[in-house]
C-alpha cells in the first residue's frame, strides 16, 4: 500500500540502503542488490539504476515471495510448500504460468540427459 | 502459427500426467478455441491426422471427430499416438520460434546484445531464495519449489520494470527509473490485481 512505500522511502533517507543491521521492519540486509541491478538493466532500465529503485524492487520481490509462500502453505498440504500449490496459485497469470511450466520441463529434461550421460559413461 | 504460450501448457500438462481423463480434456480445449484462430487450428489438426491415420480409420479434419476417435480407442494405442502427435506439433512451433529468434538476435546492435545477455543470464541466487522460503515455512522445501519461485519472481520483477518504464515514458522522463515511477507502476498493477495482497481483507457488507 502507499503507506508501506512511504515508510521504505523514510528508511532510505535515514540509512543509505547499504547492508545494515536488522533493526526495524524494512531495514533488512539487502539480499539481491547485485542480481537486481543486472535484471533491471536486462528489462530495459539504465545500465546503472538508482539504488533507491533497486531497494524498492527488492522489497516488492521479497513481499511477493512471502505472500506466495503463505498462500501455498494454506492450500494443498497445510504447512508445506509444494510445486503443485505454486502452479495452482499462478494459474490465472498466463506469463508466470507458462514460465513455470517451461522451467520445470527443462529441468526434467536436463535431469534425464544428465542421468543418461552418466549411465553411458558408467557403461563404457 | 499457433501461439506457443497457449499451446505449451496444454502440451506439458498432457505429458506430465498419464491419467486417461486428461487426454479427452486437452483435446477439447484445443479443438474448441472460442476466441482464437480457428483456421490455424484446423490446419494443425489436419496435419496431425496423418500419423493418426495409421491407427484409426476415421480421418476427418474436424475437431469433434478427432475427439470421438480418441475416446473410442483403447488406452494403450491412444497413449502411444498422442505424445508423437504433440511432439511433432510442438517441434514445428519450436523450430519456427528458434529460427525467428536467431534472425532477431543476429541483427542486434552491441548495446542490445549486452542487454539481451543480461536479460537471459540474470537470476536470483537459489541459496538466498531457499533460505527465505525456509525461514517462512519453518520446514525444508524441495529444489523444484526454489526453481519455480525464482522463475516467477523474475517474471514479477520484469512486469514491474516494464510498467515503470511505461510510466516513465508517459510522464516524459528519461530512463534511470526513479522511485516515483516504481510506486506508480505498483499502484497500476495493484488495480489490475497482478500484485498479491492478503493483508487487507475486503469486507463485503458492513
Amino acid at each position: 500500500m502507499a503507506d508501506e512505500e512511504d515508510e521504505t522511502g523514510y528508511d532510505e533517507e535515514v540509512e543509505d540502503g547499504s547492508s545494515g543491521v536488522d533493526v526495524g521492519h524494512g531495514k533488512r540486509k539487502r539480499l539481491f542488490s547485485k542480481e537486481l541491478r543486472c535484471m533491471m538493466y536486462g528489462f530495459g532500465d539504465d545500465q546503472n539504476p538508482y539504488t533507491e529503485s533497486v531497494d524498492i524492487l527488492e522489497d516488492l520481490v521479497i513481499e511477493f515471495i512471502t505472500e506466495m509462500t503463505h498462500k501455498a502453505m494454506s492450500i494443498g498440504r497445510q504447512g508445506r510448500v509444494q510445486v503443485e500449490d505454486i502452479v495452482f496459485l499462478i494459474r490465472k497469470d498466463p506469463r508466470k504460468f507458462a514460465r513455470v511450466k517451461d522451467l520445470l520441463t527443462m529441468n526434467e529434461e536436463l535431469k534425464r540427459a544428465r542421468k543418461a550421460f552418466d549411465e553411458a559413461n558408467y557403461g563404457s | 502459427m499457433a501461439d506457443p504460450a497457449r499451446i505449451k501448457p496444454e502440451v506439458t500438462s498432457e505429458r506430465a500426467t498419464s491419467a486417461n481423463e486428461e487426454h479427452p480434456k486437452s483435446e477439447e480445449s484445443e479443438d474448441v478455441p472460442a476466441t482464437a484462430k480457428p483456421t490455424e487450428e484446423d490446419k494443425e489438426s489436419s496435419s496431425q491426422d496423418q500419423p493418426k491415420q495409421e491407427v484409426k480409420s476415421e480421418s476427418q479434419a474436424a475437431g469433434e471427430d478427432e475427439e470421438e476417435g480418441t475416446s473410442g480407442q483403447p488406452n494403450a494405442k491412444r497413449l502411444k499416438v498422442e505424445p508423437e502427435k504433440k511432439k511433432e506439433k510442438r517441434h514445428k512451433v519450436d523450430e519456427d520460434e528458434i529460427q525467428k529468434m536467431q534472425v532477431l538476435v543476429s541483427s542486434f546492435s552491441e548495446e542490445q546484445l549486452n542487454r539481451y545477455e543480461m536479460y537471459r543470464r540474470s537470476a536470483f541466487p537459489k541459496a538466498a531464495i531457499k533460505r527465505l522460503i525456509q525461514s517462512i515455512t519453518g520446514s525444508s522445501v524441495s529444489q523444484n519449489v526454489v526453481i519455480a519461485m525464482s522463475g516467477i519472481s523474475k517474471v514479477f520483477a520484469g512486469e514491474i520494470v516494464e510498467e515503470a518504464l511505461d510510466v516513465c515514458e508517459k510522464w516524459g522522463d528519461t530512463p534511470p527509473l526513479q522511485p516515483k515511477h516504481m510506486r506508480e507502476a505498483v499502484r497500476r498493477l495493484k488495480s489490475k490485481d497482478q500484485i498479491p495482497n492478503s493483508k487487507f481483507k475486503h469486507i463485503l457488507f458492513h
